[in-house]
C-alpha cells in the first residue's frame, strides 16, 4: 500500500515539482502514471523510495510514514521496492551479471542462489547468455531491461518503474509491460511512469495524469479479465 | 559461517580490484612499507643500544674500601658476605700489597711516581686497607639499583668507605633514553603519516566509486555493505605495506650486515641477528594491518555518509 497526502517538493532551488499531492495505491494494484516533460513523475518515484524527502505533507508505505525512517532503515524501505530508474543506473565497470545480482549480493544471499535467479530474470528480460557483457557494450534498450532484471530479481513488494519502456519498440514494450503486469497479478504493487498510452489502453490499467507537479486527471480501471495466457506467465514468479 | 564466506568474498574481491589498478596500489603499499620500515629501523637502533649496553665490559665497578686496621681474617668474612649479596655477580678482594703494586703501575707513567715512593717511604708502612672490587649483576646496572646496592653494602661493618663512578653510567642512561623518546615520536608521527596516507587513498577510492556506492543504496546496500570492502583495502595496504616492509628490512640487512659485523665483534655477541626476531616480524604486520584498517575506518566515516543517491 502506498498513501500521499498533501505531498508537496520543492528542490533547493526553488522550483516547484510537485504541489500537493494526495492518493493512494492498494497493495496490489497497477497504476500508470503519465503527463508531460517536468511534469513531477521521476519525482514522485523519489519521494516513494526516499531517494528525496517531501518539502510537506505524508507518504507511508505498507503501513510505514517513511518521513519518519531512520537513515539506517532506508535499505530496508529499499529492499522492498524495486525501481527501474529512467537512467537505468547500471555500474558501468560491472558485468550485467554483477549488476542484476546487486541487490541479492547486498542480503548476503548465497553464490548458487544468486546464479539461478540471475539467469532466470535475464531469461525473462531477453538478455540470456550476456551476463558476462558489460553494460557500455549494449545497446540503450538493452541496458533498461538489465536495470528492469535488477528490480525485479529481489521479488519485492512494490514495483516502481519509470519509462521502462522509453527506449523500446512496441513488441518488445509490451513483452516488458508484460513482465510488470505478471508481478502485479502475483500481488506486486505497480507504478509505471510513462509517455506510452497505447500501453494503458491495452492492459486497461487505472493511471494518474500529472501536470505542472499537480493531479490534473485520474482514469480508473475498467474490469479486467484474467487470459490462459497471463495465467501462463504468472506461473514463472 | 555464512558470515565468514562473505566477508572472504569481499577480501578476494577487494583482491581483484586492487590488481585492476597495479600501478597505484604498489605505490601505496610501497609508501606504507617505508612508513613501516623506519620505525623498524628505529626499534633495531633501540634494542641494539640495550644489547650494546648490557654487553658493555667497562660496566660499572664499586671499590669498598675497609677500616684500616683490620686483620686479614675479617677482611675475608666480609669479603664473603659481599659475595653472597643477591645483586653481585662477581667480586674480588684486594690485599694492601696487590692494592699498592696495582697503584704504582697505574702511576708509572706519572711524575708524582717519585714524590709518593718518597711519601711512602716517609711513613713506613703500607697505608692502603683492604678493598674489595665488585661488578653488579646486569639487572642491577641501572642509576637507581647501585644506589641502592651502595646504601646496603654500607650499612656492613668493616666498610670504611665505598666509591662508585656513576658518571657514565647516568651519561649511558641519558642517552638511551634520549634514543628511545626521539624514537617513540618519531615512530607516532610515522604512524599518523601512514594513517593519513592509507585514508587519503581510499578517500579517492570511495570518489572513484562514487556512483557505484549511490546504486548500490539505492537497491538497499546498507551503509555497512557499502564500507566494508574499503575497510579490506585498507586492512590490505597494512597487510602488503608491512610484508614489503620485511623485504625491505631483509634486503638493507644484507647491506648493513658489515658494517654490524665489526660493531658486534668489539662487544662479543650480535646484536642485529637478535634486534629482529620473528615475533616482532608478525607484530610489525599485525600492526600494519590494524594501522590500515583504522586508517580506512576513519576515511570511509568521513566520506561515505556524504555520498547519497539522487
Ligand atoms: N534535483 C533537482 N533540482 C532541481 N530541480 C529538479 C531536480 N530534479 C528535477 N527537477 C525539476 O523538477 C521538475 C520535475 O522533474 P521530474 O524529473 O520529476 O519530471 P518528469 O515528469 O520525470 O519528466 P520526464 O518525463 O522528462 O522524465 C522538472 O522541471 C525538473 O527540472
Ligand atoms: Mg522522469
Amino acid at each position: 500500500m502506498i498513501k500521499l497526502s498533501q505531498v508537496s517538493k520543492r528542490y533547493p532551488n526553488g522550483y516547484d515539482a510537485l504541489s500537493n499531492i494526495s492518493f493512494h495505491v492498494e497493495e496490489g494494484e497497477m497504476l500508470f502514471i503519465t503527463g508531460h516533460s517536468g511534469a513531477g513523475k521521476s519525482t514522485l518515484f523519489k519521494l516513494i523510495s526516499r531517494i528525496e524527502k517531501p518539502s510537506s505533507g505524508q507518504i507511508w508505505v505498507q503501513g510505514k510514514n517513511i518521513n519518519r525512517l531512520r537513515e539506517s532503515q532506508l535499505p530496508q524501505l529499499r529492499r522492498e521496492i524495486g525501481v527501474v530508474f529512467q537512467d537505468h543506473k547500471l555500474i558501468m565497470e560491472k558485468t550485467v551479471f554483477d549488476n542484476v545480482a546487486l541487490p541479492l549480493i547486498v542480503i548476503g544471499m548465497p553464490r548458487d542462489e544468486i546464479r539461478k535467479r540471475v539467469r532466470a530474470a535475464l531469461g525473462k528480460v531477453g538478455l540470456e547468455g550476456r551476463d558476462q557483457a558489460l553494460p557500455e557494450t549494449l545497446s540503450g534498450g538493452e541496458q533498461q531491461r538489465v536495470g528492469i532484471a535488477r528490480a525485479v530479481i529481489n521479488r519485492p513488494s512494490i514495483l516502481l518503474a519509470d519509462e521502462p519502456t522509453g527506449n523500446l519498440d512496441d513488441d518488445l514494450s509490451d513483452e516488458i509491460i508484460d513482465i510488470f503486469r505478471d508481478f502485479n497479478r502475483v500481488g506486486v504493487t505497480v507504478l509505471i511512469a510513462t509517455h506510452d498510452l497505447r500501453q494503458i489502453d491495452r492492459l486497461g490499467c487505472a493511471s494518474l495524469e500529472l501536470s505542472k507537479g499537480e493531479i490534473s486527471a485520474y482514469h480508473a480501471a475498467p474490469a479486467f479479465e484474467l487470459t490462459q495466457e497471463h495465467r501462463e506467465q504468472s506461473d514463472f514468479f | 559461517m555464512n558470515f565468514f564466506l562473505r566477508q572472504l568474498q569481499v577480501l578476494f574481491a577487494t583482491l581483484g580490484d586492487m590488481r585492476r589498478t597495479p600501478m597505484s596500489s604498489f605505490n601505496t603499499i610501497m609508501v606504507v612499507a617505508i612508513a613501516l620500515l623506519l620505525p623498524a629501523y628505529l626499534y633495531i637502533g633501540v634494542k641494539t643500544t640495550d644489547q650494546l649496553a648490557s654487553n658493555w665490559e667497562g660496566r660499572p665497578q664499586l671499590t669498598l674500601f675497609l677500616i684500616n686496621d683490620i686483620s686479614p681474617q675479617e677482611a675475608q668474612l666480609i669479603f664473603q658476605e659481599v659475595q653472597l649479596s643477591p645483586s653481585v655477580a662477581h667480586a674480588e678482594i684486594i690485599t694492601p700489597e696487590q692494592g699498592l703494586a696495582e697503584f704504582s703501575l697505574l702511576s708509572a707513567t706519572s711524575d708524582q711516581l717519585v714524590d709518593f715512593e718518597e711519601q711512602l717511604e716517609f711513613l713506613g708502612e703500607n697505608p692502603l686497607p683492604f678493598s674489595i672490587v665488585l661488578m653488579p649483576k646486569l639487572e642491577y646496572i641501572s642509576t637507581d639499583a647501585i644506589k641502592e646496592l651502595k646504601l646496603l653494602l654500607g650499612s656492613i661493618d668493616g666498610i670504611d668507605s665505598i666509591r662508585l663512578d656513576l658518571e657514565w653510567v647516568e651519561r649511558f642512561g641519558a642517552i638511551t633514553e634520549t634514543i628511545k623518546r626521539f624514537a617513540l615520536i618519531l615512530s607516532v608521527l610515522l604512524a599518523l603519516g601512514l594513517m593519513l596516507i592509507i585514508g587519503n587513498t581510499i578517500k579517492l577510492l570511495i570518489m572513484n566509486r562514487r556512483h557505484e556506492i549511490e546504486v548500490s543504496k539505492l537497491v538497499g546496500g546498507s551503509n555497512r555493505f557499502v564500507r566494508r570492502p574499503f575497510l579490506y583495502y585498507g586492512a590490505l595496504f597494512g597487510f602488503f605495506g608491512s610484508i614489503g616492509a620485511l623485504l625491505l628490512l631483509w634486503l638493507s640487512s644484507i647491506a648493513i650486515a658489515p658494517a654490524v659485523t665489526r660493531l658486534v665483534l668489539s662487544y662479543g655477541g650480535n646484536p642485529f641477528l637478535y634486534a629482529f626476531s620473528v615475533q616482532d616480524a608478525f607484530a610489525l604486520i599485525g600492526l600494519g594491518i590494524a594501522l590500515g584498517w583504522l586508517s580506512a575506518r576513519w576515511s570511509v566515516a568521513q566520506h561515505i555518509w556524504r555520498i547519497r543517491p539522487r
